[in-house]
C-alpha cells in the first residue's frame, strides 16, 4: 500500500469537493434557473470535460498550465515554482475536470424545486441568500451531497488527466491511480491489488451513499 | 411521513458533516486553512526526485537504498519513458536529476539551457529477446525460432516499448529492421508505454516474445520468468544513456547525483548489465 | 389603495387596468389563460410587465415610465399560491415564522403563533406542513401571508385545489376574515359563483384585457359586451336587424324568428343595422302552452332536446321560422307536470327587463 499515494488522492478530492461547493452551487443555481440563451452554451462548455478524452484535455490543461503558458509563467513568477507537476496544478486541473460532476447533479437538485416555492418565499420577504440558506439548500441538500461525494470518488480514480499534467512524481503528483499503475509495472501486484481494491471499496460505498440518498429525495417528492 | 422527519434529522447532521453548520462568512475564513492543509503537507525536508527511464527501474531502486543507508536522504524516483520525460522537463516538471536511455533528450535540454551542464554517460543499455515460461518458442539471438513460431502459429504477439517516443523501442525497431522482421512484426505489435510496460505484457505472456533491457530480465521479479538472449549491439544504434543534474536542483540533489556516478553505484549499475564498453 | 395599470404585447399580451380599495374584495375572473395569474404575479413583483405602473397607498411599486421597481421581496405583499406553496421541510409555524424572519427570533413565533390563531390552526403548528389537508394547508398559507402585515393580499385561485366540502367552509372563513382586512384584497378564479360569493366588485379578463369591471351583481346580470355575456354564461345571444328604434318612448324593435321582439333601448339604432343581444336561459321563462294561447308577449318555439341535470331540466328550443335556437332551464317537477316532449310546443316569454342590449 503506497500510504503517501493515498494522502494525495485523499488531499485532492477533500480539496476539489471542497474548493468546487461554493462556485458548484452558485453555477448550477444559474444554469437551473436562468432562461438567457447562452446558458446552454455555457452548460455545453461545462459538459465537454465529461466526453473528451482525458488526453484531450490533458493536452490542453499542460499548455495552458506550462511555463511555456502564459498561466504556468505568471504563476511561476508569482510563487518561483512551475505549475504543472506540482501538487497545485494537478488541482487546478481537477477542479476543472470535476466540473461537470459537481455541477451536474447540483443542477438537477435545483431544477427539482418547485418553482412557486421559490415566489413564495420571495412574497414572504426573503432575501436571495437567505431564500438559498432557509429554502433551497435544505431542499436540494441530497443532490448537493451526491455531486460531491460523486466529485470526490471521481478525484480519486482520475487517471489520464492526473498523468499528463501531474507526471507521477512520488509524493507530490502521484495519487493512488496512478501508484497503481506504477506498481503493475513494477510486477508489484500484491500492492497494486491492495490499492485496486481500497478504489475498489470506496466507489462501492460512494455509490451506494448517493443511491441512499437519492432515495431521500425520491419520498421527498412524493411527499409533495 | 417518517421519511421526511428522517430527512430533516439528516440534513443537520450532514451540514455538520460538511462543516456547513457555519455562516457564510465563517466559511470563507475557514476555506484557505483547510486549502493550506491540502496542498501544503509535500513540502518537508529536501528530498531529491530523479526521473528515470524505465530500464532504470530495479538496478536504480538498489543504488536508491544503499544511498539511503549510506546518506540518510532518500530519493524519489520516476520510471517512465525518456521521451516522456523530456517534454515534461521541458514543461517545467520538478525533477533534480534526469536519467536518460536516450542521451540525444539530455543533450538536447542541455542546448535548451535547463541543465545543470551536459551531464554524464552512465551505461550503454542492451537488449535482449524475451520469451515468458511455458511459451514454446526458443529465445535466440538469431531469432531464428522467432522466424518459425511466426509461420507456424506459435506467435502471436510480439512486446516492444514504443519507438515513438522509448529509446528500447526505437532499438528493438532498429534491430528487427535489421533482421527483415519489422515488416513481419508489424500486426503483431503490442507496444508498451515504455520498456518496463513493454516487459509487463511479455511477463503476463500477453505476448510470446519481446525485445527489452537486459536490465530488466536480470532483475529478480523476471527470475524463473522465461528465457532470453542478448542481441548484437550492433543490429542497432548503441543505447548511449545519460543523465544529467537539472538547472536549479539543490545540494540534496547534487550529493545525489556524485553518488551516482561513484564506483559504488557504478558497482550496482554493472550487476544489472550496464556497462560502459560497447560489447 | 392599489392601482394597477399593465400593458404588454409579449410574451402574454396585457391591457389591464384597475384599482382596489382598502378593505375592498376584487375579483379577476376570467377563462384559463386570460392572464389572471400574470396580473397577480405582477403586483407582487413576481413577473416584470414592460409598461406598468403599481400604486399602493402613496408608495410606487413599479413605474416602467419613471424607472421606478421594488423587488418582490421588498413589496410586503401577502399571497397566497394555487397549491400554496408550503415549505415542505419546515412545520407549520415555521412556515408562518419564516415571513416575519426581519423580526427577533421570539417575538417571530409568538407573531406567527397568533397568526395561527386567527386562522383555527393553534395546536397544530408543529405538524410538517405535508402533513396537512388541503383546507388546513390553505388556511397555514393565509397565515403566513398575512402574518406580515401585508400592504396588498394576493389570492391566486385559493379554493382550486380543495375538495368541494371544504370549498363552502373556506368561503365562509375567508368572508368572516376579509371583515378585518383593512387593505385591497385580489382574488384570482376563474369560478363565476365564487367572485358573486365573496367579491365586492370584479373585473372580467379576456387575453389579457379587462373587459369589464363592476359589481359582481351587475357584470353577472348585465355585461357590457358579447364577450363578457358568454364568459358569464350568456347561453342565449343573437344578432337580430332593428325593424324600428324610439329612444323617447325606449322601444327598441328587432325582427326575429318570423317575429317581432321589444328590447330595451341603450342608444339610437338606425333600422336595418343589426343589433346583438341576449337573455340567460334562467331568465327564459318557460309557461304551460294552454295558458299561453293567445297572449302577445309569448312565443311559440319547438322542444328539440331536453337534458336532465339534477333537479333542474336544461331545453333547447328551436323557432319555426329563421331556426334560432333558444336554450332555458326548468324544474325537473315543472318539466314531468307540463308533458312537454321532444318534437311537440312550448311557449315561452322573454320579460323585457331581462334582456340585455349590447
Amino acid at each position: 500500500m503506497d500510504w503517501e499515494a493515498l494522502r494525495i488522492s485523499a488531499s485532492l478530492a477533500a480539496a476539489t469537493a471542497l474548493l468546487l461547493t461554493v462556485p458548484g452551487i452558485l453555477l448550477a443555481r444559474w444554469l437551473a434557473y436562468s432562461q438567457r440563451p447562452w446558458r446552454s452554451l455555457v452548460e455545453a462548455g461545462l459538459t465537454m470535460p465529461l466526453i473528451l478524452p482525458p488526453t484531450v484535455l490533458g493536452f490542453y490543461l499542460l499548455s495552458v498550465l506550462g511555463t511555456g503558458a502564459p498561466l504556468g509563467a505568471l504563476y511561476q513568477r508569482l510563487f518561483g515554482a512551475p505549475l504543472a507537476f506540482s501538487f497545485t496544478g494537478l488541482l487546478v486541473a481537477s477542479l476543472v475536470f470535476n466540473l461537470p460532476f459537481t455541477v451536474m447533479p447540483m443542477q438537477r437538485a435545483f431544477a427539482a424545486i418547485a418553482p412557486e416555492l421559490l415566489d413564495a418565499a420571495r412574497t414572504c420577504g426573503l432575501s436571495r441568500w437567505r431564500t438559498l440558506w432557509r429554502i433551497e439548500l435544505p431542499l436540494a441538500w441530497p443532490g448537493l451531497l451526491t455531486a460531491l461525494i460523486m466529485t470526490a470518488a471521481h478525484t480519486l480514480g482520475e487517471f489520464g488527466v492526473v498523468l499528463m499534467v501531474g507526471g507521477n512524481i512520488p509524493g507530490e503528483t502521484r495519487t493512488i491511480a496512478i501508484s497503481i499503475y506504477d506498481r503493475v509495472q513494477a510486477f508489484e501486484l500484491q500492492s497494486a491489488a491492495n490499492m485496486s481494491a481500497l478504489l475498489l471499496l470506496i466507489s462501492l460505498a460512494a455509490l451506494v451513499v448517493v443511491s441512499q440518498l437519492s432515495g431521500a429525495r425520491r419520498s421527498e417528492r412524493g411527499l409533495l | 411521513m417518517q421519511v421526511s422527519c428522517g430527512r430533516e434529522i439528516r440534513y443537520h447532521a450532514a451540514m455538520k458533516f460538511l462543516g456547513l453548520a457555519l455562516t457564510l462568512p465563517q466559511l470563507f475564513q475557514v476555506l484557505p486553512w483547510l486549502m493550506l492543509l491540502a496542498c501544503g503537507t509535500a513540502n518537508g525536508a529536501e528530498q531529491p526526485n530523479i526521473a528515470a527511464a524505465a530500464d532504470l527501474r530495479y538496478a536504480l531502486d538498489e543504488v536508491v537504498v544503499a544511498y539511503e543507508r549510506a546518506s540518510g536522504v532518500t530519493a524519489r524516483v520516476t520510471y517512465g519513458s525518456s521521451g516522456n520525460f523530456f517534454s515534461q522537463l521541458q514543461q517545467g516538471a520538478p525533477f533534480d536529476i534526469f536519467m536518460s536511455a536516450d542521451e540525444a533528450l539530455v543533450q538536447a535540454l542541455a542546448r535548451q539551457n535547463l541543465t545543470h551542464d551536459a551531464g554524464d554517460l552512465y551505461a550503454i543499455g542492451r537488449i535482449v529477446l524475451f520469451v515468458p515460461q511455458g511459451t514454446p518458442i526458443t529465445a535466440d539471438k538469431d531469432f531464428t525460432d522467432v522466424r518459425r513460431a511466426l509461420a507456424d502459429g506459435r506467435l502471436n504477439k510480439f512486446a516492444i516499448a514504443n519507438p515513438a517516443h522509448a529509446p528500447y523501442g526505437r532499438a528493438a525497431r532498429e534491430v528487427l529492421q535489421a533482421v527483415d522482421l519489422w515488416a513481419l512484426l508489424t500486426p503483431r505489435l503490442v507496444l508498451g508505454e515504455n520498456v518496463a510496460q513493454a516487459a509487463q505484457f511479455a511477463r503476463a505472456g500477453a505476448a510470446q516474445a519481446s525485445l527489452l533491457a537486459l536490465s530488466l530480465v536480470v532483475a529478480p521479479p523476471f527470475e524463473h520468468a522465461g528465457t532470453y538472449a542478448v542481441i548484437d549491439a550492433s543490429l542497432h544504434q548503441p543505447l548511449r544513456q545519460r543523465m544529467v543534474l537539472m538547472r536549479g536542483a539543490g545540494q540534496a540533489a547534487t550529493q545525489l547525483y556524485a553518488y551516482l556516478k561513484s564506483p559504488v553505484a557504478r558497482a550496482v549499475l554493472r550487476r544489472y548489465g550496464f556497462t560502459l564498453s560497447e560489447q | 389603495m392599489l392601482d394597477v395599470t399593465l400593458i404588454q404585447d409579449l410574451p402574454i399580451p396585457l391591457a389591464a387596468r384597475f384599482t382596489c380599495q382598502a378593505g375592498e374584495l376584487l375579483a379577476l375572473v376570467g377563462p384559463s389563460g386570460a392572464g389572471k395569474s400574470t396580473v397577480l404575479r405582477a403586483i407582487a413583483g413576481l413577473s416584470r410587465v414592460r409598461e406598468a405602473r403599481v400604486l399602493v397607498n402613496d408608495e410606487c411599486w413599479q413605474d416602467s415610465g419613471r424607472g421606478i421597481w421594488r423587488a418582490a421581496n421588498a413589496r410586503t405583499v401577502g399571497m397566497v399560491f394555487q397549491n400554496y406553496a408550503l415549505f415542505p421541510h419546515l412545520n407549520v409555524v415555521d412556515n408562518v415564522a419564516e415571513a416575519v424572519h426581519r423580526l427577533p427570533r421570539l417575538e417571530r413565533r409568538a407573531r406567527a403563533m397568533q397568526a395561527l390563531t386567527t386562522v383555527g390552526l393553534a395546536g397544530l403548528e408543529m405538524r410538517r406542513a405535508t402533513q396537512l389537508s388541503g383546507g388546513q394547508m390553505q388556511r397555514v398559507a393565509l397565515a403566513r401571508a398575512l402574518v406580515r402585515e401585508p400592504r396588498v393580499l394576493l389570492l391566486d385561485e385559493p379554493f382550486a385545489a380543495v375538495d368541494q366540502m371544504t370549498r363552502e367552509r373556506l368561503y365562509e372563513e375567508l368572508a368572516v376574515l376579509r371583515t378585518g382586512l383593512k387593505i385591497p384584497v385580489v382574488l384570482v378564479t376563474h369560478s363565476l359563483h365564487e367572485a358573486h360569493l365573496l367579491a365586492d366588485r370584479m373585473v372580467v379578463l379576456r387575453h389579457g384585457k379587462t373587459l369589464q369591471e363592476g359589481p359582481p351583481d351587475e357584470v353577472l346580470s348585465r355585461p357590457n359586451s358579447v364577450g363578457v355575456a358568454r364568459l358569464v354564461g350568456f347561453a342565449n345571444l343573437f344578432e337580430s336587424p332593428v325593424v324600428a328604434c324610439d329612444t323617447a318612448d325606449g322601444q327598441l324593435r328587432v325582427a326575429w324568428g318570423g317575429t317581432e321582439l321589444a328590447l330595451p333601448v341603450r342608444r339610437f339604432l338606425p333600422p336595418g343595422s343589426v343589433v346583438a343581444w341576449g337573455i340567460t336561459a334562467g331568465d327564459v321563462v318557460v309557461v304551460k302552452a294552454a295558458r299561453a294561447a293567445g297572449d302577445s308577449a309569448a312565443i311559440a318555439l319547438t322542444l328539440e332536446r331536453a337534458a336532465a341535470l339534477g333537479d333542474s331540466v336544461h331545453l333547447t328550443l328551436r323557432t319555426a321560422v329563421g331556426a334560432e335556437r333558444v336554450r332555458a332551464v326548468v324544474t325537473k317537477r315543472f318539466f314531468e307536470r307540463a308533458g312537454i316532449e321532444p318534437g311537440g310546443p312550448v311557449v315561452v316569454e322573454l320579460p323585457a327587463e331581462r334582456m340585455v342590449v349590447f
